[in-house]
């Protein structure tokens, strides 16, 4: 009995990648979704659970970068507030037409990249544990959020959450994001970076003495994952309209949990963020399934639990019976 | 195999369409929280769901549909949004945010839905505010200490969270009726983040700080943190204070004899909130210039009082009651009425 499952699975293909169970699980659910909730496939829906799944799953394609490095970003939930607070105040300082937006969201980006400068130069360049420094530097981004915009408040022009809930050349703008989102997904899995972090992630020695800059191919890393997160802050200031310095506090263990369950070994070398963004989606639609299951409330947050772990075991077994 | 569940869907569709025609519409109300760990949420869920009921045996069917987890405000747009898709008639939600929901609230009331934030104002035009005056809430309390300290004396104030809108609007209150005492002098105002540990080290830093105080205002549950510290610093007989609402603090406050008053925010704003709702969903239409509020879109409900006098009724009130029940009052549905045309 003890052997069956993984017996069991070694029956599939044997080149399968790790994200297959997360894949499945995913179909499962939509196809589950797709019958306890009548008109689960009418464009407005689709848009809507899109609109409350992006930001995670920006958030997970950064940190997936990181983690390949084998380090960790737990400060991305405070870089996106920190973007929110940056980008809404500048917007509300510089008028509201949409020279003021722009200038928002350029600001925005910005900070975002300073924040990950920053969490880039503690850990590649002076050396800190990643997971150390970034649950400081989060500390410090929260403060930061904090003392821009100390209550929730400043609501942006109706243009920008207008547009950002519309439509942009025909498409949802939710959805060109995210196509935009796979694209650099696609493009960066062709180039030398992603084995270079694969190499720094899974064997940061040998990578060292082939001769890779370790502290710069690192910090690029961060770099991507703190611009993620301020992507994932323009789509929640495009989706709440305001800033809240207490944004976006669930991203940073959420986008982890995500990364795992796409398949990307925490320890780093393994991996890719296609899977990661199959794992935010997963995340979101169990969380929609929970609901329209219409389980008792004391009840949802426990099974939305016991499906995340059991979704997560399913990958391990897969990986480890190669 | 697809055919006969579209087959059995039709059916279904049909019986429900020709029993509808002979019953009353149920109303089917999302009720959205994002916030769990305290009791009070807890009994306002419940004495929600109760009301719903209430409705339910009068003969107008309401069915909620409770969604009760600790998340963000990100998260909680995802509860609105699984209501507006699973096309609920009317949304009662206890915001996380004053301003984070103005386009969620905006899709909902698109789609006919009606929103009602309790609890916390929110500053959307699409929703509509039932609850207490956080403002009045602190104001009352306020008057009843500079009463009981004859208008003069030294007081300390302890306040929740700083930045959050709730505390803020009770901040202005308290300053507004001290300001009208000029024989109170404020020590000192602290924080303690609505915590009950905290609210008990802190007036014991108070206490130890400033020996002569004769007065305390201090929110909420904080208020049996901080008597704790009063009566272990043997001052009880020597200090007014204000106090809290739940079962066991009112215990200690009648056996230890103290001199304590305190605002009632009744967790039955939620059950207040809904039998709002199912009037309007009946099609009523709001009073004239009935709304106010910083935002313009608040019907304030009345704001019991505890204190000395009326400790004991309360308490008779609380007897069978687990130890964090709350006091509680709600707007009945003829009360509610008075809101309608």
């Amino acid at each position: 009995m003890k052997r069956a499952l993984p017996s069991a699975l070694s029956a599939l293909p044997a080149a399968l990648p790790a994200w297959a169970i997360t894949a499945a699980a995913l179909t499962v659910l939509v196809i589950v979704n797709g019958l306890l909730q009548p008109g689960f496939f009418d464009g407005t829906v689709l848009q809507s659970n899109l609109t409350t799944f992006l930001p995670l799953v920006l958030v997970a394609i950064g940190q997936t970068y990181v983690v390949l490095a084998g380090d960790i970003d737990l400060s991305v939930g405070a870089v996106a507030a920190l973007v929110n607070v940056v980008t809404v105040t500048v917007i509300a300082a510089t008028g509201d037409g949409p020279d003021a937006i722009l200038a928002g969201l350029a600001a925005g980006l910005a900070v975002a990249l300073a924040c990950g400068l920053v969490n880039g130069l503690l850990i590649g360049v002076v050396g800190l544990q990643p997971m150390v420094a970034t649950f400081g530097t989060a500390i410090l981004f929260s403060a930061l959020a904090l003392r821009i915009l100390p209550q929730a408040g400043l609501p942006v022009p109706d243009a920008y959450w207008q547009t950002y809930g519309g439509a942009v050349l025909g498409l949802p703008t939710v959805l060109l994001i995210l196509l935009l989102a796979i694209g650099f997904v696609a493009l960066l899995a062709r180039r030398p970076f992603q084995t270079w972090l694969k190499a720094v992630g899974g064997n940061r020695g040998g990578a060292f003495q082939s001769g890779l800059d370790l502290r710069r191919i690192r910090l690029s890393a961060y770099l991507i994952s703190a611009l993620f997160a301020g992507f994932a802050a323009l789509c929640l200031t495009g989706e709440t309209a305001s800033g809240d310095p207490l944004l976006g506090q669930s991203l940073g263990l959420g986008s982890v949990s995500a990364v795992a369950l796409g398949g990307t070994l925490l320890s780093g070398g393994v991996g890719g963020a296609a899977g990661s963004i199959l794992g935010a989606l997963l995340l979101g639609m169990i969380g929609n399934v929970i609901f329209f299951a219409g389980l008792p409330f004391e009840y949802q947050t426990l099974v939305q639990g016991l499906i995340v772990l059991a979704a997560l075991a399913g990958g391990v077994l897969v990986a480890r019976r190669r | 195999m697809k055919k006969r569940w579209l087959l059995a869907t039709a059916v279904a569709a049909m019986v429900g369409l020709m029993a509808g025609s002979s019953e009353a519409k149920t109303f089917r109300i999302g009720l959205s929280n994002g916030w769990v760990g305290s009791e009070w949420r807890t009994q306002m869920i419940e004495e929600a769901q109760a009301a719903a009921k209430a409705w339910t045996d009068k003969g107008v069917p309401v069915e909620v549909v409770v969604q009760s987890a600790t998340v963000d405000a990100q998260g909680q747009i995802g509860q609105v949004r699984n209501f507006i898709n699973q096309g609920v008639d009317a949304i009662i939600i206890n915001p996380n945010s004053p301003t984070a929901f103005n386009p969620v609230f905006a899709q909902a009331k698109a789609k006919g839905i009606l929103v009602i934030a309790t609890d916390a104002e929110v500053s959307s035009k699409d929703a509509i505010y039932v609850g207490i005056d956080q403002k009045a809430w602190a104001m009352q309390s306020a008057k009843w200490l500079v009463e009981a300290l004859g208008g003069k004396g030294n007081i300390v104030v302890i306040n929740g969270v700083a930045g959050n809108p709730a505390n803020e609007m009770r901040v202005a209150g308290y300053r507004e009726v001290l300001k009208t005492a000029p024989g109170i002098k404020i020590l000192n105002e602290a924080n303690a983040n609505w915590d009950q540990a905290q609210g008990q080290q802190t007036m014991q830093n108070l206490l130890a700080t400033y020996p002569d105080i004769q007065g305390v205002w201090v929110q909420d549950g904080m208020a049996a943190g901080a008597w704790r510290a009063i009566i272990a610093a043997g001052k009880k007989d020597k200090i007014a204070a204000t106090g809290e609402i739940r079962k066991d603090f009112m215990t200690v406050w009648a056996s230890e004899k103290l001199t304590s008053g305190a605002s009632v925010n009744p967790p039955g704003v939620m059950a207040s909130a809904l039998n709002v709702a199912v009037l309007k969903l009946q099609g009523k239409a709001f009073k004239d210039g009935i709304f106010g509020g910083v935002y313009g879109n608040a019907l304030y409900i009345p704001i019991p009082f505890v204190d000395n006098a009326t400790l004991p009724a309360r308490l008779k009130e609380a007897e069978g009651k687990p130890g964090y029940w709350s006091v509680t009052a709600t707007v009945t549905p003829e009360q509610a009425a008075a809101f309608f045309k």
